[in-house]
């Protein structure tokens, strides 16, 4: 039974891999995802208004980021036997190619239950400029017969 | 017997994907089972920059707790277009994705069939814009469950 759950405190830290997309990345996440959204790859199309927003040229994939949050919680937790069992964002402003986003999460609440060990964490995704790009909430477990 | 090619130009069956306001709450999506191979999961793995072992080396997944390769949690999202058609509303060109909540119970697993049931769970217009919340679960070739969701998008007007 791992006892990592024993250490951890609201106010714990953990932070993520620094993503930097290109429109190479970008193209490949279209690949890799089979979101071929012109949203991600056509700058013609970008240069359009939606709605009430304009985005000036082509973005990231919202679930790129979403790929990089789970991979801070997923580098966090498996060496200390936990598991990702819930993810939430909201996407706060678009990612571009040039930018650079990074995940920090920060525990808010621990928790047992009957059965098992539970971690609650806020979520925030920022970029270059300080600019919070996604927000959001995780819950972990770290289940008692690991 | 080789799957379809995926079309990746999603304006080709624009025509045929149904709008905000076509959009029923409560009615099924169709869906299409998906054999996830290792090869797609390496592809996503690379492209997040998630280069974990569990993921590709075998014999340190095999004597991991989870006893064999497993792709991450968040394959969900290369599943969510590979369980549904060329005519699924998603694929609307300028659909923008406002938010997601997942919450994940098995992993899912190179060789695993995966089949999807998902739905429009709601729709709303808030601060002028439309809006359709999908509700989507994610099962293994053997009922287990992989992942449930939910997605917010902003529909093209």
């Amino acid at each position: 039974m791992t006892t990592a759950f024993d250490t951890l405190a609201p106010g714990q830290t953990i932070t993520g891999t620094p993503f930097s997309p290109t429109r190479e990345s970008i193209r490949e996440f279209c690949e890799a995802s089979l979101d071929f959204n012109p949203l991600h790859w056509d700058d013609d199309y970008m240069k359009g208004n939606f709605g009430r927003t304009h985005f000036g040229g082509i973005i990231m994939h919202g679930m790129n980021n979403f790929g990089v949050i789970s991979k801070m919680l997923t580098d966090w937790l498996y060496p200390i036997g936990g598991r990702q069992r819930r993810l939430e964002t909201r996407w706060k402003s678009p990612v571009k190619p040039g930018d650079t986003i990074t995940p920090s999460a920060v525990i808010n609440a621990v928790r047992t239950t009957e059965k098992s060990r539970w971690a609650t964490l806020e979520v925030l995704v920022k970029n270059q400029r300080g600019e919070t790009v996604a927000s959001g909430e995780a819950m972990v477990e770290f289940p008692t017969a690991s | 017997m080789t799957a379809p090619a995926f079309e990746t130009d999603f304006w080709k069956d624009a025509a045929l994907r149904k709008t905000w306001d076509q959009i029923i709450p409560g009615e099924p999506r169709k869906t299409l089972p998906y054999v996830l191979t290792l090869e797609a999961i390496h592809r996503y793995c690379r492209v997040v920059g998630d280069l974990h072992p569990l993921y590709f080396d075998e014999a340190y997944a095999r004597n991991s707790v989870y006893g064999g390769l497993i792709a991450p949690p968040s394959i969900h999202i290369l599943l969510m277009f590979s369980c549904t058609p060329a005519d699924d509303w998603m694929r609307s060109p300028g659909t923008v994705n406002a938010g997601q909540s997942w919450s994940y119970h098995e992993p899912a697993r190179p060789g695993d069939t995966i089949r999807l049931e998902a739905r429009a769970l709601d729709k709303f217009i808030k601060r002028d814009r439309l809006f359709v919340v999908h509700d989507n679960v994610f099962f293994n070739q053997h009922d287990q469950v992989i992942c449930s969701g939910r997605g917010w998008t902003i529909r093209p007007a």
